[in-house]
């Protein structure tokens, strides 16, 4: 969930909440006022009508005063606490249609006060009931402002989150995607804009130092791996030549020889380690830009031509359905990728197997046979995963995957008895 | 020949110029930059053979120094630096070829053979070696005047043999020279043993007699 609808969300709830309390308040507040008003009506009234039976010593013809309706009920009680509640208050409404000598009732909410007098030795509940048509209207009032309080509020937040919200956290959105497109190979530094509030400027910070410091690593890290490639070069060449010297002495006997030999294969193999990681340090710093345009079918037919000896070799069949596909890109690197196809296309093939080499204008594949279990996916494109069958570097195929995604090619293997395929798509 | 060799891995060093020091060739050796640049100031050489990283500067200075003097001595680079930009300088600035470390001296021997022959060619561009003799324009062998026909491999492979005529070259070495690093050594053995085969035969067939010696499964000899 985004942060502003998350924001959004919760100011929401927050400010319902708090209207509803505010608005419930306000309710028995108000309500607790109108009584307490009607209550003293009330007091005045039944005042009223005790001190005027006080006085005349009777019971009064006309009860109802002022909308007010008053009932008296004889009783045998001799004392009743004066008391205030509510109860249904009738008004009377003319109606046409009803039944009922043209007069209805209708019920309301209404407030009474009752109390015992006495007349003559006798005693009577006096009730005097009135109307709180008045309180009903206030109380209506109050939903509606608190209604339209609660509208206009979430507009206003509305907007501010749309409109502030999004100003403020802008920065913040810059930085994320700034991070996203950072690339560790990428000599330019992460650009930041500028930005007043103190957070995002720290975090500016924070993230300029860290990337610099990832970046400087890595850089270390390479040019490590670049020197101590090429430190090792000269003594592995002062190996070779004292190798070379070593077998012109005639007085060597066989198992010499035989010694020799296994020397020669490790120092070629040590000198074709160096050769691989140092060419994968310049696929990774970037440093082979002699781009031109060719034709890969061009550099297929070469290369199947010095790897013929080879398959006629292993009695191998090669099948190949080229079409022309022009591509921009350093020969030197194409010519070593399909170089490393082909290697290994043979290398990992049975005697009489079969090599299939598709190329169209948006994909090259290679197909050939060979142990008949599927590679790991995931790990034959890591450095020195290797089968175990396989005397190679071990670094042939990441060599080969770094190289397409030095041009965004997408290099996949499958496998499908009883077929490996390696299919690049440009 | 004379040739003068600067380089500042001793090991090396001393290993080129036994390689080197046979009939024919005059050796001189230095490893730094200065030592080399007055000894090319005294003295004519056919070829220099040399190294980039020196103690005391870039091997570049040296070509820029012949370059400046008019001297047309054949140079080979030999670098550990295997970049493009290195080797395109060197070119510019007059080297005749360029050599990556590590290598094999046999190679060094055939690039070095190669260079004084493109420098003499103006007398001569027939190679002859006992009863062979090579057009090097025509690419063409004749053997005993006897004219054979030897695939693109098999020659290359018996003018290598005949730049180091006499020493054992290594099966790896023959490898490299003929596959680069494109195959892996050890299925091109079986090649090499194939290609051997043929020429031989070849010669045999015109000179009547064998060439090619096997040195214990490490490599061949040619005498």
């Amino acid at each position: 969930m985004k942060l502003a609808s998350q924001y959004n969300k919760a100011t929401l709830i927050i400010t319902f909440l708090v209207l509803f309390i505010a608005g419930f308040i306000y309710y028995t507040t108000i309500n607790y006022i109108v009584n307490k008003q009607l209550d003293r009506d009330l007091t005045e009234e039944l005042d009223e009508i005790t001190d005027y039976i006080n006085l005349n010593q009777h019971l009064p013809k006309q009860l109802d005063f002022n909308g007010d309706q008053t009932t008296l009920t004889k009783t045998d009680q001799k004392l009743i606490e004066k008391s205030f509640y509510d109860i249904p208050y009738h008004v009377a409404q003319r109606d046409a249609d009803s039944e009922n000598g043209g007069i209805k009732y209708k019920i309301k909410p209404g407030r009474a006060v009752k109390a015992l007098i006495s007349v003559k030795g006798e005693n009577y509940i006096l009730t005097v009931a009135q109307s709180k048509e008045g309180s009903k209207h206030l109380t209506q009032l109050i939903i509606i402002i608190t209604l339209g309080l609660t509208v206009f509020l979430l507009g206003i937040l509305a907007i501010t989150n749309k409109y502030v919200l999004n100003g403020l956290w802008k920065p913040f959105y810059h930085i994320l995607q700034q991070l996203k497109s950072f690339n560790i190979a990428d000599t330019n530094g992460l650009n930041l804009s500028k930005t007043n509030i103190d957070e995002f400027k720290e975090l500016n910070d924070a993230v300029i130092i860290m990337s610099s410091r990832v970046k400087n690593d890595y850089q270390n890290l390479k040019t490590f791996t670049e020197n101590a490639s090429h430190e090792m070069l000269t003594p592995i060449a002062v190996i070779t030549s004292k190798l070379d010297t070593l077998i012109q002495d005639e007085k060597l006997k066989a198992e010499q020889f035989a010694q020799i030999t296994d020397i020669y294969a490790a120092t070629n193999k040590l000198s074709r380690l160096n050769q691989s990681l140092l060419l994968l340090v310049k696929i990774d710093n970037d440093l082979i830009q002699d781009n031109a345009t060719f034709n890969l079918k061009d550099v297929i037919l070469e290369k199947e031509r010095q790897f013929q000896e080879l398959t006629q070799n292993k009695g191998i069949e090669l099948i190949h359905l080229l079409e022309d596909k022009e591509i921009t890109a350093s020969r030197y690197l194409i010519e070593i990728l399909i170089n490393n196809l082909f290697n290994n296309s043979i290398k990992h093939n049975q005697t009489n197997g079969k090599i299939y080499i598709r190329l169209t204008h948006n994909k090259l594949i290679f197909q050939n046979t060979g142990e008949n279990d599927a590679l790991n996916n995931t790990e034959i494109f890591e450095r020195f995963k290797k089968g175990k069958s396989s005397d190679g570097t071990g670094l042939g195929l990441t060599i080969a995957k770094n190289i397409c995604s030095q041009y965004n090619y997408n290099l996949k293997y499958t496998f499908e008895a009883p077929f490996h395929t390696f299919k690049i798509a440009f | 020949m004379k040739l003068l060799i600067i380089e500042d891995e001793q090991g090396l060093r001393e290993s080129i110029e036994r390689y080197f020091t046979v009939e024919g060739i005059i050796c001189e050796s230095c490893s730094s930059l200065a030592a080399a640049i007055s000894k090319v100031t005294l003295y004519q050489y056919d070829c220099i053979l040399l190294d980039i990283g020196l103690p005391d500067g870039e091997g570049f200075t040296l070509l820029e120094h012949l370059k400046a003097n008019g001297k047309n001595e054949g140079v080979l680079i030999i670098s550990a630096r295997n970049s493009l930009d290195n080797k395109i300088k060197g070119l510019n600035l007059g080297a005749d070829d360029y050599l990556t470390k590590p290598f094999h001296l046999a190679e060094l021997k055939a690039r070095i053979d190669a260079i004084f022959r493109r420098k003499a060619f103006n007398t001569t561009n027939t190679l002859n070696y006992d009863l062979i003799s090579i057009n090097l324009l025509a690419r063409e062998v004749e053997v005993n005047s006897i004219n054979i026909i030897l695939t693109r491999k098999e020659y290359d492979m018996l003018l290598y043999f005949i730049a180091n005529k006499g020493k054992v070259i290594s099966k790896n070495a023959i490898a490299e020279h003929l596959w680069g690093d494109e195959i892996d050594l050890v299925d091109s053995f079986d090649f090499i043993y194939t290609h051997i085969k043929n020429i031989r035969k070849k010669l045999m067939e015109a000179a009547h007699k064998d060439y090619i010696k096997s040195v214990y499964g490490v490599g061949y000899k040619f005498l």
